[in-house]
């Protein structure tokens, strides 16, 4: 019963609200809470607690529609236990890759699921590494730890667009042998696509013949001027800002290294403010950010 | 904007009719605080003597009809290995009536945040356009500082405004479907005298405000204070209660949480509205957490309403109305802690 | 029901109750509406309120009250052998409870104030985990029926259950109910964790704290408000160490 004067004005059936859906383009959405269904297709474990999996959204023209860029994150919904932000490592295939810790009770339900289990995808958001800016360019490609995941969609794209830059160093650093992530495909990334690989861990283990420490010793290695160059540093909040004032000191503008920063995000869209940083929402404006702007945002590091 | 007369008498029949067609939420008495002060609420209202216009303020803000406290997101139905998500909006039209200044003003930020941002939140929106707004002009409240703050008037983001000029009310009209509403019931047009009266009656109530706090420097202030010990002094006091975040009109951050049944035939996805004071706030997996100390979670609230919003909005999130300091036992309130903080810049 | 390819398990529930009022039991054998529902997730070992089952193999053992006798003390060890995982549920389970402030007395003459010339055995009251190691706590006066359900799944599942961080204010607010301080009263609300649904405080009574402390109680501040609102130091301590949850500081 309503009077004559209010009519239910129904969302769902207003026109600039009925866009199709589509997160990179951020544009008017009607179910911005509505998820892709996404099947895993392949789990592996890469360590102790860090697996791959293959997530193939169920829907042909969905499939399609996905695109990203690196450095941006998908939503993972387990519907029934919760949501959580997972940086794209890849795609491909008609697949997207994710690289899941097992941090909470959401990752480790997921790191449980079987071949064939359904899970909700939003996304992708968030900003992106400007691979386009860096093209012609030296790259350094700087991770620890697990920051190894979301470098791995720029190492990606560098293989996959290999002409479009300058010489590319990926320095990565890791706590033992047994944690560093995709060790599987160094092989092919030195020798197909000529990218030079230093690693470090702090506790070798017997078989470890590289170098011990942290990853700010790898630096060390770096000989020529980086004033042309780009940098992308991933990894724990200490360790990136080491790792960039570092790279500040020997020359390289502080707008060209770019970090991502890791927060809780419930809802990917600015407006849930778990994952603010000051007044900037690490969802919306980063979480890829270059580090002149994180020096500028209290409380980021 | 159209002005129209409506006389108290008119204005009784147009809520009733109100009362007869849809729901209708107003401020309503619903007791009295241990200092003899009544307290009120916006609730549904059942019959007309249960509106209460002369209410002082209300401590839970009109936000809780917008972005209610708890709100289904998302329900799931489980079947083998495989599940569905069904996501409904509500749609039923209410009138919301007696909302002052601040709440109108409070509702346009959200506006800002919920509409006109990427990402529209058509939860918010379909509550929004399905609520008719009357609001109402009032004498200056206890604690409140809207006029500090720019929000002890408004000119939009209602349907209908009232101002008492004692036997009738003053009515702007902000929308069509207000012009169609009031016309339910006699108003007539705008004589000079019924002009005279609103303005005496505006200049009234602007006469009865206090002293203003100087907020022009406070964005700067609040980067230079970052580490004042202003900031540790009142976090101590912070009981860290996350209630100034549930009674500010304009707070909006949540939480999400899920659950199943306990026969895994449904789940549902629920979204609670959280407060930057709690301490979990700001905890990522794995239990890091950004602000751990009380302080800095209190000092980040006052950054986000009076720099971080302004930064991004052009205005602060704050609106002035004092229900904050009103409900902190441990008496944190925005104008001694800014007078702080203002008095810390002047002397370093 | 099958989920991501995890098949379901349906672990055996035992229920006990040592000292205490039974209120947490019954709390669980409410809401006929679910009830079958809540029955579904799991097979009954033992639950004299609903069942006459009394199987001596079980999973998980939800124990209810204080220990306060030799005997109950034998029976807890034994359940703590037998179950895979031992829950307290309920304040008096988790804290020792209002059986709790007999500790407050001289034993003997509590002893004759409750039992007269026909003394019994009564040793000072413990909670469990005073005496065994134990594996979840679910405070309540009563436990709140939705949170044990949401437990026994985090313990089916094998994932750490999170209590809110948040005290019962927030859960005030989030309810229209109005601050018991307002009102002149006494209220732990802003000490204790919240998840309770604010019943106190809605039923109009102030908070006494049975669910614990929230993730970081102000009890300095909160004694300083208290006080300053005229409560006298001895009234706020009585009332902090009610449920024996909250810690009772000078």
């Amino acid at each position: 019963m309503s009077a004559p004067f209010l009519h239910p004005f129904d969302i769902t059936r207003e026109e600039p609200l009925c866009a199709p859906l589509d997160y990179n383009l951020k544009s008017q959405l009607k179910d911005v809470d509505r998820c892709f269904k996404g099947e895993i297709t392949a789990a592996a474990r890469l360590t102790r607690d860090v697996k791959l999996f293959h997530v193939r959204l169920v829907a042909p023209e969905e499939r399609q529609r996905f695109s990203f860029h690196p450095g941006q994150f998908v939503m993972v919904e387990l519907p029934g236990f919760g949501e959580v932000p997972i940086s794209i490592c890849g795609a491909q295939q008609g697949f997207i890759e994710l690289c899941i810790r097992e941090a909470g009770n959401v990752t480790a339900m997921i790191h449980r699921a079987g071949i064939g289990a359904k899970v909700g995808i939003r996304g992708p958001f968030g900003t992106y590494f400007p691979m386009e800016r860096m093209k012609g360019h030296r790259i350094l490609l700087i991770a620890g730890g697990l920051g190894m995941a979301p470098l791995r969609a720029p190492i990606m794209h560098v293989t996959e667009n290999r002409s479009d830059y300058g010489e590319v160093r990926l320095l990565y650093g890791s706590t033992e042998p047994g944690q560093l992530l995709f060790d599987y495909q160094y092989e092919q990334w030195r020798r197909v696509d000529g990218i030079t690989i230093s690693l470090i861990v702090d506790h070798p283990d017997a078989a470890w013949r590289g170098a011990v420490g942290t990853v700010t010793k790898l630096l060390e290695e770096i000989t020529f001027p980086l004033d042309d160059s780009y940098a992308i540093v991933c990894g724990p909040p200490v360790m990136f800002k080491f790792v960039c004032s570092e790279l500040s000191s020997m020359g390289m503008p502080r707008d060209r290294m770019f970090v991502s920063l890791e927060r809780r995000m419930q809802c990917g869209m600015g407006k849930c403010c778990r994952c603010n940083v000051g007044s900037t929402y690490v969802c919306m404006d980063g979480p890829v950010f270059d580090f002149w702007t994180v020096m500028n945002l209290k409380e980021a590091i | 904007m159209l002005f129209r007369i409506l006389d108290k008498q008119e204005f009784h029949s147009l809520v009733d009719l109100m009362l007869e067609s849809t729901e209708v939420i107003g401020p309503k008495k619903i007791g009295g605080a241990v200092d003899g002060r009544p307290i009120h609420q916006y609730l549904p209202l059942f019959n007309f003597h249960e509106l209460d216009l002369e209410y002082e303020t209300t401590e839970i803000p009109a936000k809780s009809y917008f972005l209610p406290y708890l709100e289904n997101l998302s329900t799931w139905r489980f079947t083998d290995d495989d599940w569905s998500q069904e996501i409904a909006y509500r749609l039923h039209p209410r009138v919301i009536l007696g909302l002052h200044a601040c709440d109108i003003n409070a509702l346009l930020k959200l506006d800002k945040v919920m509409t006109r941002e990427f990402f529209p939140n058509p939860y918010y929106i379909s509550r929004r356009k399905n609520s008719f707004i009357i609001g109402v002009d009032h004498h200056p409240c206890r604690g409140g500082f809207c006029r500090s703050l720019g929000t002890d008037t408004v000119e939009r983001g209602f349907d209908l405004f009232l101002t008492d000029l004692g036997d009738r009310y003053f009515v702007a009209i902000d929308s069509e479907r207000g012009f169609t509403m009031l016309h339910l019931v006699t108003v007539r047009q705008v004589t000079q005298r019924d002009t005279d009266d609103y303005l005496a009656a505006r200049q009234e109530i602007a006469s009865g405000f206090g002293p203003t706090l100087e907020l022009k420097q406070l964005p700067r202030v609040l980067d230079l204070q970052f580490d004042s010990e202003v900031w540790r002094r009142w976090g101590a006091k912070c009981l860290s209660c996350g209630s100034c975040a549930a009674v500010c009109p304009t707070c909006y951050c949540y939480g999400v949480s899920e659950s199943v049944a306990m026969d895994f035939t449904r789940g549902a996805k629920v979204k609670q509205l959280y407060s930057c004071n709690l301490p979990d706030f700001a905890q990522v997996a794995g239990g890091h957490d950004f602000r751990p100390e009380r302080e800095t979670r209190l000092r980040y609230r006052y950054y986000h309403q009076h720099r971080g919003f302004l930064e991004q909005y052009d205005e602060p999130k704050c609106v002035g109305c004092g229900r904050c300091g009103r409900s902190c036992l441990a008496g944190i309130n925005p104008p001694e802690v800014i007078g702080d903080l203002l008095a810390a810049e002047e002397s370093s | 029901m099958n989920y991501l390819g995890i098949k379901p398990v349906r672990p055996r529930v035992a229920i006990f109750g040592f000292t205490g009022c039974e209120g947490c039991q019954l709390q669980l054998a409410n809401g006929e509406e679910d009830l079958a529902e809540f029955l579904s997730a799991m097979r009954i070992a033992r639950f004299r309120e609903l069942s006459s089952a009394d199987e001596e193999a079980y999973d998980i053992a939800l124990v209810e009250g204080a220990v306060t006798r030799g005997d109950e003390e034998e029976r807890l060890l034994e359940i703590r052998d037998r179950a895979r995982v031992l829950v307290a549920l309920g304040s008096c389970a988790c804290y020792g409870g209002v059986p709790r402030l007999k500790n407050c007395f001289d034993p003997v003459e509590m002893n004759h104030e409750v039992y007269g010339c026909h003394p019994r055995e009564s040793l000072p009251t413990r909670s469990l985990r005073e005496i065994v190691t134990v594996d979840q706590e679910i405070p309540g006066c009563p436990v709140a029926k939705v949170e044990v359900e949401r437990i026994i799944q985090h313990l089916i599942w094998g994932l750490p259950y999170r209590f809110p961080a948040y005290p019962v204010c927030l859960e005030c607010k989030q309810r229209y109910i109005l601050c018991r301080f307002e009102q002149g009263e006494l209220c732990l609300g802003p000490l204790t964790r919240g998840g309770c649904l604010a019943t106190c405080p809605r039923g109009g009574l102030g908070c006494w704290g049975c669910r614990g402390p929230a993730a970081e109680p102000n009890y300095g501040e909160f004694i300083a408000i208290a006080r300053q609102r005229g409560f006298t130091l001895r009234e706020i301590k009585e009332r902090l160490s009610f449920f024996g949850g909250l810690e009772v500081t000078p």
